[in-house]
């Protein structure tokens, strides 16, 4: 059993970089999630570490063998494809097996192992049966399976929950936690799922245009991202942002304010800051209360009440919209004007390239 | 009241009315077709199965009833014809059906001029088959055909192609193949690029070689496309005349007669009620052995 660690990995289509220089360090037993919009890279460095990609430049090990150019049969890793890839032709027990009939293993291990991954995934009683006789849920479990039966280093897993409808998707979610810890196996999980990404992770990995944006735990992330793409992409509903401009500033805080914003007092310290310096606030809706004195003016334009909590779609007077999640059932009118407020610790600051002020180096 | 149950057993009947003028409205579309269908082939099928059990000759029939059956299966070289028409179908067949997966493996590979080359396979499909048998007909001549001049080349005494007796039907079976293969390889293409890359992907993970994936995912999902090639060049083979005729006419002696060969004679000879009969048997032969097939081959398919 091993880790994986990738050294400047990069992968070009022709004159179109795709990865543009990955370090990652996998330790043995992690559940990595690879998370990301629409072709930021995240599946094309999964087939990379699978070998069903070339690697343009850098280094990919496994364990300690360098796996550049070795063949994915050899990698010890095993896959889970979106689309299941499971042989239509084969019964559950042949898909289990198709890796060790390949390998000509004795038939006796061979039946053993397919039923040590049935137990696991409870399926022993549709072992004969065809993928096509199936439901979602369940040949996503063959696929599961397939992948138990290699007991591969590691799991790769691309976007396999996809095609499940939600509620599938929740239990499957906690099948693939429970999963994990029972084999202790190091995972890498490829989604576009922030909340599949957040429940599944012990560590995220953001990626956006080929590129590392942040790695770190879940909760990590949610509280302290690195950068304005971050602070967006992790946490549903997205975090409002909006511009503000530097009114004052000093050792441990900062002043920050525009037309549509009362200026707000924010605690950070180590920045050097000049008056009039254009910054971007985020706040995420959850944090927001309504507040007669609020710092936020803001005009509603939408209401969800869901008896636990309303949603509030505000407009500020600039014209961008904001969210807020107020917790219990509160009756706004559309067209309402009401003032928001926030905590200044549940404030954030980006600065002109995007970085977090408070985290940044 | 009275009033209102009249209007409430009216109002449907209305509308049974106006369903059936709905539902006859796909129908009248159906006609068309079904005319030219029935004209150009229930027709002629009907009224053939009549003249093979008369004396017929094109001004006047007389019923004899099974009289041509017996006289046909009492044709001296019928046997021997029976015997090629099913070898030759078996042959071309298996040729097609192992040929055409080859090639069509070969030019489903990332190959240089790959859609050029996927269009020299199919060209013979578009020629003429008369032109196909003249032309071979030429190149198998025993001394001043090419093939053999070739052979001589490299010391090799070429055989008698179509004048041996022995070889004549395998001759024109390797031509119907030449000009039948192309279909058959586009049949599989599209079989074959069908097959989701997933499984050829996960199968290079799970450890496949590609001889491995060839026989694991290849082979069994390409399955509907090799069951569509077997039937129709086996029905094609069973059935085929032109070839035949144009390069050996059933010769040399009846050695390459198939039924369809034997059939012509007769039509030829005039014997129309006769060649009638023979066809008839012909197409119970046909459906003896293709519909029993089709059904065992249909059972293998695999639903996705």
């Amino acid at each position: 059993m091993s880790g994986l660690k990738m050294k400047d990995l990069r992968k070009s289509f022709g004159a179109v970089d795709v990865i543009k220089g990955v370090d990652l360090e996998i330790e043995h037993g992690e559940f990595v999630v690879f998370v990301g919009p629409s072709g930021c890279g995240k599946s094309t460095l999964l087939r990379m570490t699978a070998g069903l990609e070339d690697i343009t430049s850098g280094e990919l090990w496994i364990g300690d063998q360098l796996c550049n150019d070795v063949e994915p049969r050899d990698r010890g890793i095993a896959m889970v494809f979106q689309s299941y890839a499971l042989y239509p032709h084969m019964t559950v027990a042949e898909n289990f097996g198709f890796s060790l009939t390949l390998a000509r293993a004795p038939k006796e291990e061979r039946e053993r192992k397919v039923m040590d991954a049935a137990k696991i995934l409870q399926m022993e009683h549709l072992l004969d049966r065809k993928p096509s006789q199936l439901s979602g849920g369940q040949r996503q479990r063959v696929a599961i399976g397939r992948a138990i039966v290699r007991q591969p280093e590691v799991f790769l897993f691309d976007e396999p929950l996809s095609n499940l409808d939600a509620a599938l998707r929740v239990d499957m979610r906690m099948e693939l936690s429970k999963l994990h810890q029972q084999l202790g196996a190091t995972m890498i999980y490829v989604t576009h799922d922030q909340i599949e990404a957040m429940t599944l992770a012990d560590r995220i990995v953001v990626l956006n245009g080929g590129e590392v944006q942040q790695q770190g735990a879940p909760i990590d992330l949610y509280n302290s991202p690195a950068n304005l793409f971050v602070a967006g992409f992790i946490g549903s509903p997205k975090m409002n942002f909006t511009k503000v401009k530097v009114r004052s500033a000093d050792a441990t805080s900062v002043v920050v304010g525009s037309d549509e914003l009362v200026d707000v007092m924010v605690p950070l310290s180590g920045r050097k800051l000049n008056v009039g310096d254009e910054l971007t606030l985020g706040i995420r809706p959850h944090v927001l209360t309504t507040d007669s004195i609020g710092a936020l003016k803001g005009t509603v334009d939408l209401v969800e009440r869901l008896g636990n909590e309303t949603i509030v779609n505000f407009r500020l007077a600039t014209g961008a919209q904001w969210l807020a999640v107020l917790s219990g059932d509160i009756v706004l009118k559309q067209g309402e004007a009401v003032n928001f407020a926030a905590e200044s610790k549940d404030i954030l600051l980006f600065g002109a390239d995007g970085r977090n002020l408070a985290t940044a180096s | 009241m009275a009033v209102a149950t009249a209007g409430a057993v009216n109002a449907p009947k209305k509308s049974r009315v106006k369903d059936r003028q709905a539902s006859m409205y796909p129908i009248w579309l159906l006609y068309p077709a079904a005319a030219i269908y029935g004209i150009l082939f229930l027709l002629p099928t009907i009224t053939s199965l009549y003249y093979s059990l008369t004396r017929w000759t094109l001004f006047n029939s007389e019923f004899i009833g099974f009289d041509n059956f017996i006289q046909f299966f009492q044709e001296p070289f019928l046997y021997q014809a029976l015997i090629n028409t099913v070898i030759f179908a078996f042959v071309t067949s298996g040729l097609k059906v192992v040929l055409g997966l080859a090639l069509a493996v070969l030019l489903t590979s990332p190959l240089i001029a790959r859609d050029f080359l996927r269009s020299v396979v199919f060209f013979p499909v578009l020629v003429s088959t008369v032109g196909v048998g003249i032309t071979f007909t030429i190149l198998m001549h025993p001394t001043e055909g090419v093939i053999n001049e070739t052979l001589a080349m490299i010391g090799i005494d070429g055989p008698g192609w179509l004048v041996d007796r022995n070889l004549a039907l395998y001759s024109v079976a390797l031509v119907d193949v030449w000009r039948g293969v192309g279909l058959a390889t586009v049949i599989y293409i599209a079989g074959i690029v069908s097959i989701p890359a997933d499984y050829y992907e996960a199968s290079r993970i799970d450890g496949a070689t590609r001889w491995q994936q060839f026989r694991h995912i290849t082979l069994p999902l390409v399955r509907p496309a090799m069951f569509t090639v077997i039937i129709l060049s086996f029905i094609g083979g069973l059935r085929l005349f032109d070839l035949i005729w144009t390069m050996t006419k059933g010769g040399p002696g009846f050695s390459s007669d198939v039924m369809a060969s034997v059939v012509y004679k007769q039509y030829q000879s005039g014997f129309y009620g006769l060649s009638t009969a023979g066809n008839v048997v012909l197409f119970v032969l046909i459906a003896v052995l293709a519909v029993p097939l089709n059904m065992f081959l249909n059972r293998k398919v695999v639903t996705r």
